[in-house]
């Protein structure tokens, strides 16, 4: 359809260049930017603070619906999904993101699988990172990151280092423009959910019906005992 | 769609009390979430001057930022396609469907794709579509068109969902609550997403730096659209291109918040291609259809804002007009305030040019657009075209012609005013006019108010001490 391509252009670019000059992109790419500066100074008040602690508060707060916990080091991964199962009454056997530091883990006692099911009921994975001011995980599709991941489980359990927490959506912008650009970029916030029978909000659509977050944080100091 | 037959339409919605309830439901929640995330953001007005500005930067360079998108998106291994009209997108796109050998095809919730009439151009071919947004699933087991850009099914009751799940569901269960119905909704088409050789989506913003194509949606359909069938096919309209990953990040927050009142979707998905080598999943072949369909002519006729729209939906939410007949009433693929504005474009003035007459002109529309259209004034620019071009009825064309003649010679218009008010006030009863001659229009739906004793002219001659 090259003779679409042509007209198309050629009409818009009768309204936009009546003079025919031709368009200028270093112009347009100074403009374009010059519209980016306005950005910090009117978003909204949401990231104070670290960003790790703003994202761990976004990410468990009511819009988001997701739950969250924090481990110090990426090896008590496989501890925190054992209290997850546990606690929601799940069988061991989860589909595990073909990651090569989640394949290291330890995962004795729980039966994983690289490849995920229709009707998986858990998965864990491993996100790129998060957006601190909307409580979104960020997962870059590729050989160890398979996109259905974030989509097929009911139960989707997500670590991420805090280190990767980006404080604005235009953060995370920024660093993807330095990096190969993915097949499939997901920003996930929180479990799937639909309001389209009459607005009601149901979680579980078709996505997961449940989120639940690990935030690996170094730095993070864990109350010395439960009684504490 | 002649003028009695929008009239017919109109009296057909009013007459349903189901639909009104439904249209409240869901409207007055989005109205009250929309105000509280924007009373949560002090800069929203500021916002919004930059989500305009962002978006006529493109519309200003359009031809440049198609190029560079095309540019990017085969560099990425996509294959661009173009189409001028509605007819030649949906041949692009069956093409594809037939050449891959497609015999079912799922797809996710797209307007555009209901603009170009998708749905019966892959029912004529024979290829079987899975509508997986919920709302659409809705409707497509009703064989209804959708009724609102953000919420399809808006004009259904949960009791009425209920029964077309029972009818048609393999699975249905109880259906006794709405989440219910969503769980059997999940069951019924799980196994679609996976058996489908073509997924069809949208797309909310292309970006023009990347030739990535940015969807949003809240319950996943559209990855699990996207992703497991051999071939993804994208319909944009030209006017959805963004500078970049940034620029649409400011369109997002104002995109969300004006549509559902959440701050971002829970998807937000940027597809850029097809499956690199050593991806376990995603489609092998990803074709975009650029589809202009009057849009480059709207930019040559004075339309160019109208290609900021961002299809939030947040005009229908609060058009008193929508809230009293929703969407069907206006007979094109885009109702209340937008549809208004674009039906006219996309069907022709001749036929629709009642729908910019089914406006109070209270600005609400334009007040919380988050792209700031002035979309009253585009209204009024169809109803100036429409007058000219002589498709105004006889009888309007004839009232506004005597009217004129009155108006312009005072010593007749004081007289003939103050004998109207003479008139109208012996059908008036305690301050009210229930019935009158001509005015069946009005009072069919609610009184007119008794007009003063005396007309503006003669109390004001009144009132002046000396004049």
């Amino acid at each position: 359809m090259s003779d679409a391509r042509s007209t198309i252009l050629t009409a818009i670019r009768a309204t936009l260049r009546p003079d025919r000059a031709a368009a200028d992109p270093a112009a347009i790419a100074a403009a374009a930017a010059g519209l980016l500066l306005r950005v910090p100074p009117l978003r909204p008040d949401r990231v104070r603070g670290a960003a790790a602690e703003a994202f761990l508060a976004r990410v468990a707060s009511p819009a988001v619906g997701a739950s969250a916990e924090r481990i110090v080091s990426l090896a008590g991964l496989p501890d925190a999904v054992r209290r997850y199962l546990a606690a929601h009454d799940l069988a061991a056997s989860i589909a595990l993101q073909p990651h090569p530091e989640l394949c290291a883990l330890d995962w004795s006692g729980i039966a994983t699988h690289p490849r995920i099911d229709l009707d998986e009921p858990v998965a864990v994975g491993l996100a790129l990172g998060g957006i601190a001011e909307t409580g979104s995980l960020v997962f870059h599709s590729g050989p160890t990151a398979p996109t259905l991941f974030a989509f097929l489980p009911l139960h989707h359990i997500v670590a991420v280092a805090a280190e990767r927490i980006w404080p604005w959506l235009e953060d995370y912008a920024a660093a993807l423009a330095t990096l190969p650009v993915p097949r499939n970029v997901n920003l996930v916030t929180g479990p799937s959910g639909t309001t389209d029978i009459e607005g009601t909000l149901v979680r579980g659509a078709h996505g997961p019906g449940h989120l639940h977050v690990v935030l690996v944080d170094p730095a993070y100091h864990p109350p010395a005992s439960d009684a504490a | 769609m002649t003028q009695p037959a929008f009239a017919a339409r109109v009296d057909r919605a009013l007459a349903d009390p189901d639909l009104k309830r439904a249209i409240e439901r869901t409207t007055g929640t989005a109205r009250s979430k929309r105000a509280a995330a924007v009373a949560a953001w002090p800069d929203f007005a500021a916002a919004r001057e930059l989500g305009r500005d962002i978006k006529d930067h493109v519309t200003a360079n359009l031809d440049h930022y198609l190029l560079t998108f095309e540019r990017n998106a085969t560099a990425a291994g996509a294959i661009v396609h173009w189409a001028r009209t509605a007819q030649e997108a949906c041949d692009i796109v069956v093409g594809i469907c037939k050449a891959a050998g497609a015999a079912s095809v799922t797809r996710a919730k797209s307007m555009l794709g209901e603009e170009i009439g998708l749905p019966h151009a892959l029912a004529d071919a024979g290829i079987e579509r899975v509508e997986t947004d919920l709302a659409e699933h809705i409707i497509q087991l009703a064989g209804d068109p959708p009724s609102h850009i953000v919420w399809p099914a808006l004009h259904k009751t949960r009791e009425q969902v209920a029964a077309l799940f029972r009818a048609h569901h393999h699975d249905p269960g109880a259906l006794a609550t709405v989440a219910a119905m969503v769980a059997s909704a999940r069951r019924e088409l799980r196994r679609r997403f996976m058996a489908a050789d073509v997924g069809i989506s949208g797309a909310n913003f292309l970006i023009a730096d990347t030739g990535a194509v940015c969807t949003v949606t809240n319950e996943g359909n559209a990855e699990l659209t996207t992703t497991p069938p051999r071939v993804h096919i994208v319909t944009a309209g030209i006017e959805k291109l963004v500078p970049s990953t940034a620029h649409a990040m400011s369109l997002l927050r104002l995109l969300v918040r004006s549509a559902t009142g959440a701050e971002v979707t829970q998807y937000t998905t940027f597809h850029c291609g097809p499956r690199r080598p050593g991806d376990a999943d995603g489609p092998t072949a990803f074709h975009i259809v650029l589809v202009d369909n009057g849009r480059s002519r709207m930019l040559a006729e004075g339309l160019a804002e109208m290609l900021r729209c961002l299809r939030c939906g947040a005009c229908l939410n609060h058009c008193v007009v929508f809230r009293q007949i929703g969407g069907h009433a206006y007979g094109g693929t885009y109702p209340g305030p937008m549809g208004a504005v674009l039906t006219p474009v996309l069907d022709g003035l001749a036929g629709t040019q009642d729908l910019p007459h089914a406006c109070t002109l209270n600005g609400q529309c334009q007040e919380v657009c988050p792209v700031a259209i002035p979309l009253p004034t585009l209204l009024r620019g169809w109803r100036e075209r429409s007058w000219r071009e002589g498709l105004e009825p006889g009888v309007v064309r004839g009232s506004l012609f005597a009217w004129r003649f009155l108006v312009l010679r005072p010593a007749l218009y004081r007289p003939a005013t103050a004998l109207a008010l003479r008139v109208m006030r012996l059908f008036a009863r305690r301050g009210w006019i229930a019935r009158m001659p001509l005015a069946g229009g009005w009072t069919r739906h609610r009184d007119l108010p008794s007009p003063a004793r005396q007309t503006f002219m003669a109390q004001l001659r009144q009132r002046r001490p000396s004049a």
